[in-house]
């Protein structure tokens, strides 16, 4: 058969893309997305009336840190896992529960073009909505005045969500393909894990995703290694695989 | 042979889903029966190559299924799940999967509307499927299982759920397909069904295939199943006096103006019945019938041994 992966990953892609938007999990995505900017919002009036400022050990935290701070707790500790877990494991997961997985298997395309065509629409969609959001909230947090010294900051950010998650849901994409209840193991994963293991001595932090957020050009590599392996391994996964569905 | 098994066998942990199965599908339409757990599905999982076989083989159009996506280019299958993309609209969805058989997009838009218009579907096309009632949902399964014009179409229980006129106009759906040199693999736990559709037909319980071949071929297993025989007549017992005369029957039975006879020989049985009911010697007989002359005893029958 003539390209059987290419191809069809493409035409898997513009199939998967409107169920990602049309799919029961949109509202997280949008909630995910627009909840930061209402924050920004809140936060931008309160420092603008000059009804809030904000302390930490006696210093006050100015608005260029704010956002540093809503970029790294927010989007990379909590969105960026959160959405990874929730649409990576989705993917296909999703379509084995709802048992329309049959109605792909039956095409003419390798198995793992599905698993391909979906991640890339996963990816396109997210990074579609969660890089404006957090673009948005660098734009209405920071005054125009410092925004020309910050851009570089914004770029460096915005480099960093897309890569986390790409690289969180290529592992819980690989994850759904694999087990049976990828979400719970998932969410544990991204809200038990990481956090504790960001914390204890050694060299435990480096089985999670969020120290290679941060950890510069050698996170970058580690990063784009992980999610190309894991989106291999689940493409080879799925050939291989039997899914047996519930009736 | 479209469909060839040799000792195909499939287990589920310690449930056996398929035993031993060994069998060679001719082209044309084909009836797969069996009551609900008798592995009719199981084989047609495995015969579009969504399960690999546990032990033994299968081939279908002289090759390998499992993993091997240029099958699908001739097959078609319609499973028996009420799974859908319930936010699209029925031409949506068909369209989605005529792109995925690498039509583009004015022939994948000129396959699907020919697809719901053979289930008649095409003026309910714009709406979704999520409002469709049970038979439609059924018929736009049917369309995308045609939707890219396979040779080979596997069903499975296509017409649960229908009603008794869409039922007829499915059936007639399958014969013509068989008609255009289309072969067609239709499972039912319905005999009369399977019976409206096609002579050759395999039967399934318990995993195993029970009998195969022609209906009439089926029915010649039989032979030597007492056959029985409801008789309604104005003196039962008058006319059982006159059977038992005979040795053609092996046991008698009485029901309010009826007996019930059960005949190892039911030609000679025949023969005589209509002698004694032309003598007018046993009064008269108003109404002969045989459960036994239908599809459901012989399945009934089968699958019990």
């Amino acid at each position: 058969m003539r390209d059987p992966v290419v191809a069809p990953a493409r035409r898997m892609f513009e199939l998967a893309l409107g169920e990602m938007l049309w799919g029961r999990r949109a509202v997280f995505m949008v909630l995910a997305a627009g909840a930061p900017i209402l924050l920004a919002v809140v936060m931008r009036l309160a420092f603008a009336t000059g009804s809030a400022e904000f302390i930490v050990n006696g210093n006050r935290i100015d608005i260029e840190s704010m956002f540093g701070t809503a970029i790294s707790l927010l989007y990379l500790r909590f969105i960026v896992p959160a959405l990874g877990v929730f649409y990576g494991s989705a993917l296909i997961a999703d379509e084995i529960e709802d048992r329309t997985i049959t109605y792909l298997f039956v095409r003419p395309m390798a198995r793992g073009a599905i698993v391909l065509g979906k991640y890339l629409a996963y990816l396109v969609c997210v990074i579609a909505i969660v890089l404006p959001s957090a673009a948005l909230v660098f734009f209405i947090m920071v005054p125009l005045a410092g925004m020309g010294t910050l851009i570089d900051m914004l770029v460096r950010d915005l480099g960093r969500i897309a890569l986390g998650l790409a690289a969180y849901g290529a592992v819980f994409l690989c994850a759904g393909v694999s087990l049976k209840r990828p979400l719970v193991g998932g969410l544990i994963f991204v809200f038990g894990w990481e956090p504790v293991a960001q914390v204890l001595p050694g060299y435990l932090r480096r089985l999670t995703i969020a120290y290679y957020l941060q950890a510069g050009a050698v996170g970058v590599a580690v990063l784009i290694a992980v999610s190309v392996a894991a989106v291999a391994l689940a493409m080879r996964t799925i050939e291989q695989r039997e899914y047996i569905l519930e009736q | 042979m479209i469909i060839a098994t040799d000792r195909l066998s499939k287990w589920y942990g310690h449930v056996s889903g398929l035993n031993d199965v060994t069998v060679a599908l001719p082209e044309g339409i084909t009836g797969l029966l069996g009551p609900n757990g008798a592995g009719k599905s199981t084989f047609m999982k495995i015969v579009t190559g969504q399960l690999r076989p546990s032990a033994g083989s299968v081939r279908v159009f002289g090759e390998p299924i499992w993993g091997n996506a240029a099958q699908y280019h001739r097959l078609g299958f319609c499973p028996e799940q009420d799974a859908f993309y319930e936010h699209m609209t029925g031409r949506e969805w068909l369209e989605a999967l005529a792109r995925l058989h690498g039509m583009d997009n004015a022939t994948a838009t000129a396959s699907a509307g020919r697809a719901l218009e053979t289930v008649d579907l095409i003026d309910v096309a714009d709406r979704k499927i999520g409002g469709f009632s049970k038979g439609m949902r059924q018929r736009v399964k049917l369309a995308q299982a045609i939707v890219h014009d396979p040779a080979l179409l596997i069903l499975d229980e296509p017409l649960s759920g229908m009603d008794p006129i869409m039922r007829r106009r499915t059936i007639r759906l399958i014969k013509d397909w068989g008609r255009a040199g289309k072969s067609v693999v239709v499972s039912s736990h319905i005999l009369h069904e399977i019976e409206a559709m096609t002579a050759n037909i395999v039967l399934m319980h318990n995993g195993r295939i029970v009998a195969e071949g022609d209906v009439h071929q089926i029915r010649g297993l039989i032979d030597e199943h007492p056959h029985r025989v409801w008789i309604r007549a104005d003196d039962p017992h008058a006319v059982a006096r006159h059977l038992l005369a005979g040795d053609e029957v092996s046991s008698v039975r009485f029901e309010e103006g009826a007996v019930v006879v059960e005949t190892p020989k039911p030609d000679a049985f025949y023969s005589r019945l209509t002698r004694i009911a032309a003598s007018g010697e046993a009064g008269a007989i108003e109404e002969v019938t045989s459960p036994d002359d239908n599809l459901q005893a012989v399945f009934t029958y089968l699958v019990k041994q």
